[in-house]
């Protein structure tokens, strides 16, 4: 059970790829400029890595080292187009505002990274939560980065979730800031460099607060 | 005042700032005679909130406020800002400009000293990508438009975007000369055709371009109190001139003159004033050279061909990334050592 | 290892297992793409009718728009750079209207494409743009998603209604309205649709009746 917990946190805070680790940037800075947008991609990269490396780890003895790289590829890429074409099927509107983003999950090194790091030497439970947590800790920092930024430069929040959940959920779309001319810097690429910036630095000064707080006592995960 | 030991390293950098902010005064006074007197209240709406922004940030950050605040740097960076900006901006543009420029771009780098983009650029093209339909709608120069407004009428419209009934925003708003250079030119009218428009002066726009003499004037005094080095203004104009002067010769109706570049837009503020500054500038002599005419290089190019009017803030912030490398391959031999 | 009788039978079992790998991949995603051929197609179907629908309501033909069109080739009175479709729309087998795709050549930035559907009376039922690359903020008021400027200025137009010279923005001395700062993206916008009607006018009956429309 702890390790299942470890994995989790490692996922959406202590090892998260978008604030931690910085993989997988491309999606994070040009997809981010709604939360829906954002949150979407997220999640399609969720679905991925946990598919990927279920399917990695049951086969990770069957597999010769020196082409081990390949056959992972050809696995991530086989299951990314899986979902791009049922994404294309059943989700038409959404999969042409995130067009080749979707794709584009093949290239997103932090898939690999999970499946070479984890799924190549643990078991399948394991190994599949610890790629949808990774790729959750993912989608909510896309989430918050493609909120923030939605706000900023929109004034809205949840704008396009018809584009995912059908017409019937326009309705949802909040107006923060009604009469708002929107500052367009947060929508342009610009801001998602800034926006990311400010998360990290979000993200660190919430952790030396809190190591400040409980100076002496060292955590067991220290060790690791 | 007792800030030793601050105040004594900081007085070199305040006397320069000062120096700096009394050669923009005949600007200033040009650009009243010119435009009115909405730009100081842009000037003094800048300046206040440079001064709240930096004392706010040295707070946070645990620096000693006053010295810092003295210094004059937030100052001169407001002022560049201020004066880049259409003299009738709203006010909040000119607020969220100046906080940009001293918060993310000064402070979130490290402050004085360490910032690799010129902050008041930044500010200027934060506020250029996001609000395009304000930042290129310019007051046409008093000379020539029959709605004169008074300065509480300026006031007004800054504060509430309120003009005063029967003047209608055409007929006090025009197109800058570049802007108007760029359209025309897109609708295939030879440049002789597009210059007898009435708002162009004798070398440039009508008006900007007294402006753009006077800051001459203020550049010309900082290099005789050395405030400024020669290498930077002479690169930078020389270079403009010579390339805009090559391409004018070729096909004069397609490209503007040498002169148009030279007094046009904001090249003399960015020759003297900008492209000056020293922190986010190079610093040996040959990289001053090289700096100054790639910012020349740049600037001719994004307003003959790029998408937005004028090209000095990108053409320097794109320059300020190249500083580094300048800088490394254009150190002076030291005497008795071998490259 | 060193064997070489080894080493060979070390590289064809690990060319074995790669190619595996690969026909499972293969029979994988062929079975997907077959399974999901036709309702991509369907969804493919159904957005592009959405987008005509958004111009041209849904009462106004019964007939299958996507299957009812016209090649139109590049060049000619419209002008287009690149060969485009019109969507006849017909209700009781009679002409109801027709959707043009036209390309404005002279947006700020580039090409400005265009949807523009024609009432059989010579009335605009609506314009949208389809793809432009405008100044974000400045010109991309054009298109709906920034703007109801299209809706206003162009539907219930006509050449009856506006004459030819007033088919200008308001700024060149017309009846179409710009935003300060952006005339020229308005302008390209305003020619492209008068020409449009205009060529509609003109070739209203080939339109309907012929199965090509060549550069004449």
């Amino acid at each position: 059970m702890n390790q299942y917990r470890e994995i989790t946190e490692n996922g959406l805070w202590k090892q998260n790829s978008g604030l931690v680790q910085l993989l997988g940037l491309c999606p994070t800075l040009a997809m981010t400029v709604s939360l829906v947008n954002g949150f979407s991609l997220g999640l399609m990269t969720a679905l991925v890595m946990a598919a990927s490396n279920a399917s990695v780890s049951p086969i990770r003895r069957l597999v010769p080292t020196e082409i081990r790289i390949p056959v992972y590829i050809l696995i991530v890429a086989a299951l990314v187009t899986l979902i791009d074409l049922l994404m294309h099927a059943y989700f038409h509107s959404l999969h042409a505002v995130l067009g080749i983003f979707i794709p584009l999950i093949v290239t997103n090194c932090i898939v690999l990274a999970r499946v070479e790091a984890f799924a190549a030497k643990n078991p399948v439970v394991p190994s599949a939560l610890d790629g949808f947590m990774m790729g959750f800790g993912l989608a909510l920092v896309l989430a918050v980065l493609g909120g923030v930024r939605e706000i900023i430069g929109k004034g809205t929040l949840l704008s396009g979730i018809d584009l995912a959940l059908g017409a019937s959920a326009k309705a949802w779309v909040i107006t923060v800031l009604p009469d708002y001319h929107g500052f367009l810097l947060a929508i342009l690429p610009p801001g998602a460099f800034i926006g990311l910036a400010l998360l990290i630095a979000s993200k660190n000064w919430l952790e030396s607060r809190k190591q400040a707080a409980q100076p002496m006592t060292p955590s067991p995960a220290a060790a690791h | 005042m007792k800030f030793s030991p601050f105040f004594t390293t900081n007085t070199s950098v305040s006397v320069v700032m000062l120096k700096v902010m009394l050669a923009l005064v005949p600007g200033i006074i040009a650009y009243v005679w010119a435009f009115g007197y909405g730009i100081v209240v842009s000037l003094i709406l800048a300046s206040a909130t440079a001064l709240l922004a930096e004392a706010a940030v040295l707070q946070l950050r645990k620096r000693p406020v006053m010295p810092f605040l003295l210094d004059g740097s937030a100052l001169v960076t407001a002022w560049l800002l201020a004066l880049a900006l259409p003299p009738l901006a709203p006010w909040w543009l000119v607020v969220v400009g100046t906080l940009f420029a001293i918060i993310i771009a000064k402070h979130l780098y490290g402050g004085l000293g360490q910032n690799p983009f010129n902050p008041a650029m930044i500010g200027y093209a934060v506020l250029l990508i996001s609000f395009p339909a304000i930042m290129t709608q310019w007051p046409a120069p008093l000379e020539l438009t029959s709605a004169k407004l008074s300065f509480v009428d300026q006031w007004h419209y800054i504060f509430n975007r309120a003009l005063p009934t029967g003047i209608g925003l055409d007929a006090m708003s025009s197109a800058t000369p570049l802007d108007y250079l760029k359209t025309q030119l897109m609708l295939h009218h030879p440049i002789e055709t597009i210059a007898q428009a009435k708002f162009f002066g004798t070398f440039a726009g009508k008006g900007a371009d007294i402006v753009a003499g006077a800051y001459l004037l203020g550049g010309l005094y900082l290099l005789h109190q050395r405030v400024i080095s020669w290498h930077i203004p002479t690169a930078f104009l020389v270079t403009l001139a010579l390339i805009s002067g090559v391409f004018h010769l070729v096909n004069p109706a397609q490209f503007a003159s040498p002169l148009f570049h030279l007094f046009g837009g904001a090249t003399m503020l960015c020759a003297f004033f900008i492209a000056t500054d020293p922190v986010s500038g190079a610093t040996t002599p040959n990289g001053k050279l090289i700096f100054a005419a790639g910012i020349a290089l740049l600037t001719w190019l994004i307003r003959t061909y790029g998408g937005y009017p004028d090209g000095v803030a990108f053409a320097v912030l794109l320059m300020n990334i190249f500083v580094p490398l300048i800088d490394a391959n254009t150190q002076p031999r030291v005497f008795g050592h071998s490259k | 290892m060193s064997e070489p009788q080894n080493i060979w039978k070390h590289a064809i079992s690990t060319a074995g297992v790669m190619i595996a790998f690969s026909v499972l991949g293969t029979i994988v995603l062929a079975y997907v793409f077959l399974t999901t051929k036709a309702p991509i197609a369907e969804a493919e179907r159904e957005a592009k009718l959405k987008l005509l629908e958004q111009v041209l309501p849904a009462s106004l033909h019964d007939n299958d728009l996507l299957k009812d069109t016209l090649p139109i080739a590049a060049g000619g009175e419209l002008n287009n750079r690149e060969a485009t479709l019109a969507y006849r729309a017909r209700l009781q087998g009679k002409p109801s209207a027709v959707i043009l795709e036209t390309i404005a050549p002279d947006g700020y930035s580039g090409d400005i494409k265009l949807l523009i559907a024609v009432k059989a009376d010579g009335e605009i039922a609506g314009v949208r743009v389809l793809a432009h690359r405008e100044t974000p903020g400045l010109g991309d008021y054009i298109d709906i998603a920034h703007g109801d400027w299209i809706k206003k200025n162009f539907d219930g137009q006509s050449l009856a209604k506006t004459v030819d010279d007033q088919w200008k923005v308001k700024k060149d001395g017309g009846s179409f309205d710009y935003m300060a700062g952006a005339t020229i993206t308005p302008r390209a916008v305003v020619k492209a649709t008068h020409k449009a009607l205009q060529y509609y006018a003109a070739h209203q009956q080939e339109i309907f009746a012929s199965s090509e429309l060549g550069a004449n």
